[in-house]
């Protein structure tokens, strides 16, 4: 760890609101932190916690209707920032304080070359001239391991990719060599591989600049790779804050030990344990609890909980506000005691089930219209081949996983399974019957057995319909459930899936992400469907509110004996749901196997890359880095042979280039499609091994 | 960039035969004869079929159109059904370019005012200079032509019509009948009240759409980058801010000439300039002379694309995203 | 036993809905309440429009009466607004006016509104060639500006003449406000076509495709209630604009004939070289035309922001 010196800046007592209406919402409120130089802190929090509002106020920087309370105080390297006028201000943005933020595409302006968009951060704070500048930009740009520097200066954004353009945000807020750098969910817009990359990126250059960082993001894994100390927020508040090895080896809060315990852990699967969910949702900052701001959604409040806790330090170093804090330490109360059971299979997953759904050779290729070049030379330029050739199958009360980054073609793959998009070519057979091409061509009983749930709970449910009458028509008109009782069933449906019955007279404009997706699971299931696509159900979700829908998932499964194909980019979820995996990459499927399979070697080296690249929440876990060179490849123009040769850290050599690579398989049912053999694989592999985590 | 163009192109020359059929089947379509129409009740069915077969009007539709717009591109606009026969081109072509002048006036002076107003307006939303712009453009739009034209002329021309500077220099005369073929010199004068009357129809107009373009980009995340790399206030928004915001402008001026044209017509009217809205109304449709009708409206037409379409290709000039594709 | 119920959970049911919706009307009015100035343009929006119904109870005259002094300024003889170079009352006339201008602009755009919604809808939600071509036909019709299109239909229609009754004849009389439909259909279909294609996207359109809904039920039950919002703000924008062009087109002479009390024509009527004599002829007809319009921008104003809040 780097040397700690006298801190670049110290919070303390930071409460800032927004003024909604004629109120005045406190968002953040006594926030403290204290970063030295070559520091990297993690804020940590869900969506509400307030903690981009706290980077906001840290930078001075608020929206119009924001505003610090007084008695905040914010030092920057030993001075106060309030009394600083907005000139002042302007002298220490971008020069001494720099920030990198979440959405890269829309914070470089798009009509600016991105050359001149880092100069001009050179030219207003260092004396460098025109020509200086320039080059300093370049080199900058080579920190970065952006390829072609030099030309890169006169490229536009959109002629960049998300990765790119946010390396160019970060060699922006580096140039000036900046004292604290903020960097807001700068990954959570990126693909795992290119986090992966990003996140090596930032680490080494905040050890080489000594600069002192706060690295503010939903992902504890994110933090346990990343930073060197976190503090935990909910509901604008302070829960905890430790060192990162504290806090994940012994977290002395209950709502860190619940967020802990809710992710996933790469290694563990549905017949282990059920997820810890945290029950309930964030409270509204409108409406906070009186007392201890968590105590509604904790499982050991009592009666003291009404009132508020004080931020107390257990340790030197280490703060928290519970009122229990001490029981906990001592292990007089546990959360681990409401832990459930796993989900009992009847089937041991190595017994194959009856085949449900078979796709055989499915293709999708979407043209690409012909301009007018193309006409006059004749030509039909190359269609995208989002899906190009897959074949699966998945069995009966059994969950397929489909994992590959996004460009893979697995939400293609999905909407042409489910009709929404007609297919170029191939089949699909549910239960021995040729399934028809697209919807409109589907009779009412296969409409029936074929269900979704999309990714975006926002979209999902139709906001002028009730979510009575969105579970109302498929009951009438795929269940074929008599009038009389569609009530009573919407009812039974409402409690499935742990909601109450009143439900049936809200509005999705009333109801909380994790409700909706809870909604839209149970219209899925109102036709009792022998499958249903689930894609990426709950990556829009909060990490507690992840957990109780991915129970519900297993739950129901088991119950009814439904078929999933479900898609996700997290592999942890996937591996946590699903019985089989497939991975796909740029339309074709490059592995198949046993979820379990996810976590040892021998792997396809696409899938090495993928698992590798998962920032991991456990800070001991350093598993052997596998980075992916340059960017998916477009499928307008697919590589020849192994189309991921173009990136693969194991490339024998031309015959890759060249020849499609053979399917190799264990005997066991683990396919992968690689020139390589599959010891040989595995041998290069040994490194990335997931040691067994709890 | 040549497939955005092309592509514009195509539009431009669709758009143009889509009105020439419209405007065609508009005077041949309609309900009634225009023999009839032209010759007025009395005449005798004789008459009426002599008529009809001097105007080509017993031929086939689709023959009709075909000579009709073959005549129309090769410059033969015929002559007026109304007496004194004139030749329709070199009268349209002389009234067009009294209504160019006029035009060229008024954006001359509403496009910078105009731009000038809806940035200030854009950058201080929601505040007091905001709050006055929006007024002061809501009641300018509220106001017909011809009402803020008539109240130009009680106020200004006669109201101060008695000021001796204004009466020696000829200024702010209250009727701005000129004669057709009056030089710029000449014309001038007479036309600085329409303009500004035409001013105050695309200046509301304007203001509103520049402004909502300020405030939808401030609102975009490079704002921020730009802020937080501590340029001054003044270099985010000259620098940052407008180039974007401008951008579209570009597309509104052009698309503001169909409104401006159709402000043209009722100002040329309320101040009595020999301009073609003035043709369009006391000539061709007080005397139902349907050759002139036709092409005063294809030339209108015309003028309407080639702005939309010029304005298309700046559009893609400025814009990076669509010239480097 | 299910012939009881049934009809009676859905009574409950439909009473419900429209309890609800009268609400949220209800919330939407306070919304736009909210605000002084769209309060003041709802408030001069109602004021015309019962001048509109009431006129001829209110009006003490009727249009034609010529029976008092040609040109008496303001305030004489119980001339309120004086009369007109033919000695008719201008009061009463800009009064009987009213209705007229509701008749033509309010119909016509409504009736653009309700074809408008129907086209947008429709080649909204199918997409593809039917899109292309319907959308590139709209964009041809909105290069040209809308007053020309009305100048040159009318100016060539309203001199055919017809029987009494016939349907031509009807056709002719109503042309203003069918011209006014026309020109608006496309503008209000692009706006519905737009947000039809945004929300079918929307997965909550797909899931109901996914369990076979027809296109009527998608279209009307799942899409239609998204576009309503964008509706009525372009709705009342269209009805300003469209007082806007019956005034012009009246002023213009080709909307109404003398001696109705339009008040584009009464302008239009009182000007020349006799407006210096009775200017208070012209100006109480502009100065309706201008409050009228003055208040229903206030009002779209206020009804976008409503819009805009209510999300």
């Amino acid at each position: 760890m780097a040397q700690h010196s006298d801190p670049v800046l110290h919070v303390d007592n930071l409460s800032i609101s927004y003024k909604v209406g004629r109120r005045w919402i406190p968002a953040v409120r006594d926030f403290q932190l204290e970063v030295c130089p070559g520091q990297i802190y993690g804020v940590v929090g869900e969506s509400g916690s307030g903690k981009s509002t706290a980077a906001a106020g840290i930078m001075r920087y608020l929206p119009a209707n924001g505003r610090i309370e007084p008695g905040s105080r914010v030092a920057f390297l030993g001075e106060d920032l309030a009394p600083k006028s907005r000139r002042a201000m302007e002298r220490i943005w971008g020069a001494q304080m720099g920030l990198v933020p979440q959405d890269p595409g829309g914070a470089l302006n798009p009509s600016i070359r991105v050359g001149e968009q880092v100069a001009e951060i050179l030219r207003r704070h260092t004396t460098l001239d025109r020509a200086a500048a320039r080059e300093r930009t370049v080199e900058m740009f080579r920190r970065v391991q952006l390829a072609d520097p030099d030309a890169l200066l006169t490229r536009y954004p959109h002629e960049l990719s998300g990765g790119m353009q946010q390396r160019v945000l970060i060699a922006m807020s580096l140039a000036t060599s900046p004292r604290l750098l903020l960097l807001d969910e700068p990954t959570t817009a990126l693909d795992v591989t290119t986090e992966a990359i990003i996140l090596d990126l930032v680490r080494n250059l905040i050890a080489a600049e000594g600069a002192g960082a706060i690295y503010v993001t939903h992902n504890l894994g994110v933090v346990a790779q990343l930073c060197e100390r976190v503090v935990v927020l909910y509901a604008g508040e302070i829960m905890e804050d430790a060192t990162v090895a504290e806090l994940f080896a012994a977290p002395r809060h209950p709502y860190t030990i619940g967020l802990l315990n809710s992710i996933p852990r790469l290694g563990q699967t549905k017949r282990d344990a059920a997820l810890q969910a945290i029950a309930g949702r964030p409270p509204s900052l409108a409406e906070l609890p009186r007392g201890c701001v968590y105590a509604p959604r904790c499982p050991l409040a009592i009666e003291i909980c009404r009132t508020k806790p004080p931020l107390e330090a257990p340790a030197e170093g280490r703060l928290v506000r519970c009122h229990r804090w001490q029981e906990i330490a001592r292990g007089e109360v546990s959360l681990r005691e409401q832990a459930q059971a796993g989900i009992e299979d009847a089937a041991p997953v190595t017994g194959d089930r009856e085949e449900l759904l078979e796709v055989t050779d499915l293709t999708k290729h979407f043209p690409v219209q012909r301009g007018l070049r193309n006409i006059l030379r004749g030509e039909h330029p190359a269609p995208v081949r989002a899906v190009d050739g897959v074949n699966l199958g998945v069995q009966k009360g059994r969950t397929l996983g489909l994992v590959g980054e996004s460009g893979s073609g697995k939400t293609t793959l999905a909407r042409v399974i489910i009709g929404l998009t007609d297919r170029t070519g191939g089949e699909i057979e549910l239960m021995g019957i040729d399934v028809p091409g697209t919807v409109r061509d589907r009779d009412k009983s296969t409409l029936a057995q074929l269900q979704m749930v999309f990714q975006n709970p926002q979209n999902s449910l139709n906001p002028y319909l009730t979510v009575g009458q969105a579970l109302r028509r498929p009951l009438i008109k795929l269940a074929k459930v008599a009038p009389d009782a569609v009530d009573a069933e919407i009812r039974r449906l409402l409690t499935e899936v742990n909601l109450r019955p009143e439900y049936a007279d809200r509005y999705p404009g009333e109801l909380s992400g994790g409700e909706k997706q809870r909604v839209a699971i149970a219209r899925a299931f109102a036709s009792n469907p022998a499958l249903i696509l689930c894609d990426e159900p709950v990556s829009s979700l909060d990490v507690s509110v992840q957990a109780a829908v991915l129970n519900l998932l297993a739950r129901l499964q088991a119950e009814h004996d439904t078929s999933y194909l479900f898609i996700s980019h997290d592999l942890a979820v996937v591996g946590y749901l699903a019985d089989y995996l497939v991975v796909m990459y740029l339309g074709v499927i490059y592995e198949v196997g046993y979820g379990s399979d996810l976590f040892r070697p021998p792997y396809h080296p696409y899938t090495e890359a993928l698992v590798s690249a998962i920032p991991r929440p456990n800070p001991d876990a350093h598993s052997a880095r596998v980075r992916l060179s340059g960017d998916i490849p477009s499928p307008r123009d697919i590589p020849t042979g192994c189309r991921f040769h173009t990136r693969c850290p194991h490339k024998v050599g031309a015959i890759c280039e060249q020849e499609e690579p053979p399917w190799r398989d264990d005997g066991s049912g683990h396919f992968i499609r690689c020139h390589r053999e599959l010891w040989d694989l595995a041998e290069r592999q040994q490194a990335t091994r997931i040691e067994e985590e709890d | 960039m040549t497939r955005f163009i092309l592509r514009r192109l195509v539009f431009f020359v669709l758009t143009l035969f889509i009105t020439s059929v419209l405007v065609f089947a508009l005077t041949r379509i309609l309900p009634g004869d225009v023999a009839r129409v032209l010759l007025g009740r009395e005449a005798s069915p004789e008459a009426v079929q002599a008529k009809r077969e001097e105007l080509g009007l017993d031929k086939p539709l689709a023959v009709q159109y075909v000579n009709w717009a073959g005549d129309f591109i090769t410059g033969d606009w015929g002559t007026t059904y109304s007496t004194p026969r004139e030749d329709i081109r070199d009268l349209v072509i002389q009234r067009a370019s009294n209504s160019a002048r006029l035009a060229a006036l008024t954006l001359l002076i509403a496009v910078p005012l105009s731009i000038t107003l809806g940035v200030i307006a854009g950058l201080s939303e929601g505040r007091f200079a905001d709050g006055a712009i929006s007024i002061l453009t809501l009641s300018v739009v509220s106001l017909p032509e011809f009402v803020t034209g008539l109240f130009l002329i009680n106020t200004v021309a006669l109201g101060w019509g008695d000021n001796p500077i204004a009466d020696r220099l000829g200024w702010f005369p209250a009727s701005s009948a000129i004669r057709a073929d009056a030089s710029f010199s000449e014309a001038l004068p007479a036309m600085w009240l329409p303009a500004v009357a035409a001013t105050l129809v695309l200046l509301a107009y304007i203001v509103r759409l520049v402004r909502a373009g300020v405030i939808e980009e401030l609102k975009k995340g490079y704002v921020r980058t730009a802020v937080l790399k501590g340029l001054p206030y003044r270099v985010v928004v000259v620098k940052h801010v407008l180039r974007n915001a401008l951008i579209p402008t570009v597309t509104v001026i052009a698309t503001s000439t169909g409104w401006l044209i159709s402000g043209m017509v009722v100002i040329e009217s309320v101040f009595s300039y020999p301009g073609l809205g003035r043709l369009l109304i006391n000539n061709a449709i007080d005397n139902r002379d349907l050759p002139l009708i036709q092409a005063i409206v294809m030339l209108t037409v015309a003028v309407i694309l080639i702005a939309n379409f010029t304005a298309d290709l700046l559009y893609a000039l400025l814009n990076p995203r669509i010239r480097l594709e | 036993m299910i012939n009881e119920t049934a009809p009676d959970a859905r009574s409950a049911r439909w009473r419900g809905s429209a309890l609800r919706s009268a609400r949220s009307t209800g919330r939407f009015l306070r919304e736009i309440l909210r605000s002084p100035q769209s309060a003041l343009g709802l408030l001069i929006v109602l004021f015309f429009l019962l001048m509109a119904v009431f006129g001829p109870v209110i009006a003490p005259y009727s249009t034609n009466d010529q029976s008092s002094a040609p040109r008496l300024s303001p305030g004489t003889d119980g001339h309120l607004f004086g009369t007109d170079y033919l000695g008719r009352d201008v009061f009463s006339r800009v009064v009987l006016g009213a209705s007229s201008i509701f008749r033509t602009a309010g119909l016509g755009t409504l009736i653009a509104v309700i074809l408008g919604t129907f086209t947008g809808l429709f080649i909204g939600y199918r997409g593809g060639v039917v899109d292309e071509i319907a959308g590139r036909l709209i964009d041809a019709l909105l290069a040209l500006p809308a007053l020309l299109i009305a100048l040159v239909i009318l100016g060539v229609v309203r001199n055919l003449e017809f029987e009494r009754g016939s349907w031509q004849a009807v056709l002719v009389d109503n042309s203003v406000l069918l011209v006014i439909a026309l020109v608006y259909v496309p503008i209000v279909a692009r706006v519905v076509r737009s947000s039809t294609l945004e929300i079918k996207s929307r997965e909550f359109v797909e899931a109901a495709q996914i369990r076979g809904e027809s296109s009527f039920y998608i279209i009307f039950r799942e899409i239609f209630p998204s576009v309503v919002p964008a509706l009525v703000v372009e709705a009342s924008l269209r009805f300003s604009y469209a007082i806007f062009l019956v005034a012009s087109l009246g002023f213009l002479g080709v909307a109404a004939r003398p001696p109705s009390p339009d008040w584009g024509l009464m302008v239009n009527e009182n000007r020349g070289g006799l407006f210096q004599l009775t200017p208070w002829a012209l100006e109480y007809p502009a100065g309706a035309i201008a409050l009228l319009v003055v208040g229903v921008n206030l009002m779209s104003d206020g009804i976008r922001r409503a819009v805009q809040r209510s999300g």
